[in-house]
């Protein structure tokens, strides 16, 4: 059976709590990633940043467009605070805590399942709660398609 | 987890020719582009011998996504810092005919206290898992001697072994007040280190003791091409092995014998082993066209040919 060591991406690109939003934002733009692992200290695993976190953090009230000329309108003012708010922001104010990860032994399978019923793009990889790496959902399909199965 | 430095990395680009005719259109026969500096090759022959190493440094524009996934493919793991500047190219060329190789350098651009400031904490994260870091290369503009010397310290707080692979000038301003593991400076450009003549057999010694005097635990000197002398406070060895033929290509071999003796010796703790072993790796990678050995079982048939002499 396909473990996670067989198709792990050696990278430990990541970011602490006390990262500004604004440099994630770079950072994700810069290698077109979508999302991070938030990593303390020791370089465990303490929470996740994705540019959905940072969209969600400006623009957090949903918005029903009927009239999109008045709405943007009205809310330009509170739109331009928000922007404000956030660029002065750290991950740890918008980050998920409540983060899932696997190890190098963990069966290909239940990444699959994790990626299909979560809707992840990207999991990290831990070893004694240390980032170790990252399981993507390009690096899976490649392998699954190389070996024609997970088994 | 061995940690390896690279402040400065680069593309290596090789060129091969039969022979170049300066100041005329030049033709080459074949190129390679792979990921270089000193800390990378290290890794790279580390990862081929098996040991769990991740690369560390400045990388940016849009040759890093080449650059790591080189690296990630013969299994290094890749945490560098990021910043808004495009990877150097530093180019190789390689004439048939004339059997001989050069090395083109590319100058790099100053990097901005805010990556300098992000590195350091990223490289404190990864010493937690460290048993070993290796720092080699040059400094890009902009980043004083001391910088080495902050994260010797870190390293040494965290009671991480650090090993060096640094010309003089770098080298002098990481003495003081330092615990080093090794000491391997970069002799590439120059006989002399320390006012010495490396190529003086009564030369060797007293060079490596003054290492030793200043806090190394191993001192690794280069005196030829594949010629190395390795002292310890009771101990010191010459080693030596033949490289012959067209097909030997000198990038990154030096960094092979620091990568194998390092491998071999956190197995062994024997210096005279560990250089055999060394020389076996740096040959294994001078017939290798990459920056790194050919696989861990030809340096182990390789390192049979070493010649080495007890000195003391």
């Amino acid at each position: 059976m396909k473990k996670v060591k067989d198709f792990i991406t050696r990278d430990l690109t990541s970011v602490t709590e006390d990262t500004p939003l604004k440099e994630v934002a770079e950072l994700l733009s810069i290698r077109e990633l979508i999302g991070i692992p938030v990593v303390n200290k020791k370089n465990e695993v303490t929470g996740w940043i994705s540019e959905t976190d940072i969209i969600t953090s400006i623009f957090p009230e949903k918005v029903k467009i009927e009239n999109p000329d008045v709405i943007h309108l009205m809310n330009i003012s509170q739109v331009v605070k928000k922007l404000t708010q956030v660029g002065q922001a750290m991950v740890r104010d918008y980050m998920i805590k409540d983060v899932y990860f696997v190890d190098e032994d963990t069966p290909a399978s239940y990444v699959v399942e994790l990626m299909l019923h979560k809707d992840f793009k990207r999991v990290p990889v831990v070893r004694n709660k240390r980032l170790i790496g990252i399981v993507d959902r390009s690096s899976l399909s490649r392998i699954l398609l190389e070996e024609g199965s997970i088994d | 987890m061995i940690v390896t430095v690279t402040l400065n990395p680069a593309f290596d680009h090789l060129l091969f020719f039969s022979e170049i005719s300066m100041g005329k259109l030049n033709r080459a026969v074949s190129t390679l582009r792979m990921p270089g500096g000193k800390g990378i090759n290290v890794a790279g022959s580390l990862a081929v011998l098996g040991d769990e190493v991740v690369v560390t440094g400045f990388l940016g524009g849009q040759g890093s996504r080449a650059f790591e996934g080189f690296l990630r493919k013969i299994g290094v793991t890749t945490s560098f810092t990021y910043i808004d500047q495009e990877i150097r190219t530093d180019f190789y060329i390689i004439e048939d005919k004339k059997n001989r190789q050069s090395l083109l350098i590319e100058e790099s651009s100053p990097i901005e206290l805010r990556y300098l400031n992000s590195f350091k904490a990223n490289f404190k994260r990864l010493l937690h898992s460290a048993k070993l870091v290796e720092i080699g290369g040059s400094l890009p503009k902009g980043i004083p001697p001391n910088f080495i010397n902050e994260l010797i310290l870190s390293a040494n707080k965290k009671k991480v072994k650090v090993v060096l692979n640094l010309q003089e000038s770098i080298l002098k301003e990481c003495l003081a007040g330092t615990s080093l593991f090794i000491v391997c400076p970069d002799l590439r450009e120059t006989c002399y280190i320390f006012g010495e003549d490396i190529c003086s057999p009564a030369s060797r010694p007293k060079v490596a003791q003054w290492l030793l005097n200043k806090g190394a635990e191993i001192v690794i000197l280069k005196y030829g091409d594949l010629c190395y002398f390795v002292a310890k406070k009771d101990e010191a060895w010459e080693g030596e092995i033949g490289i012959e033929g067209s097909n030997v290509i000198m990038l990154g071999v030096r960094d092979g014998m620091l990568a194998g003796f390092i491998h071999n010796y956190l197995k062994t703790n024997d210096i005279g082993e560990a250089l055999k072993f060394g020389l076996g790796v740096a040959l294994s990678t001078a017939q290798n066209k990459m920056s790194y050995l050919h696989s861990k079982k030809q340096a182990e048939e390789l390192c049979v040919m070493a010649k080495l002499r007890k000195i003391s």
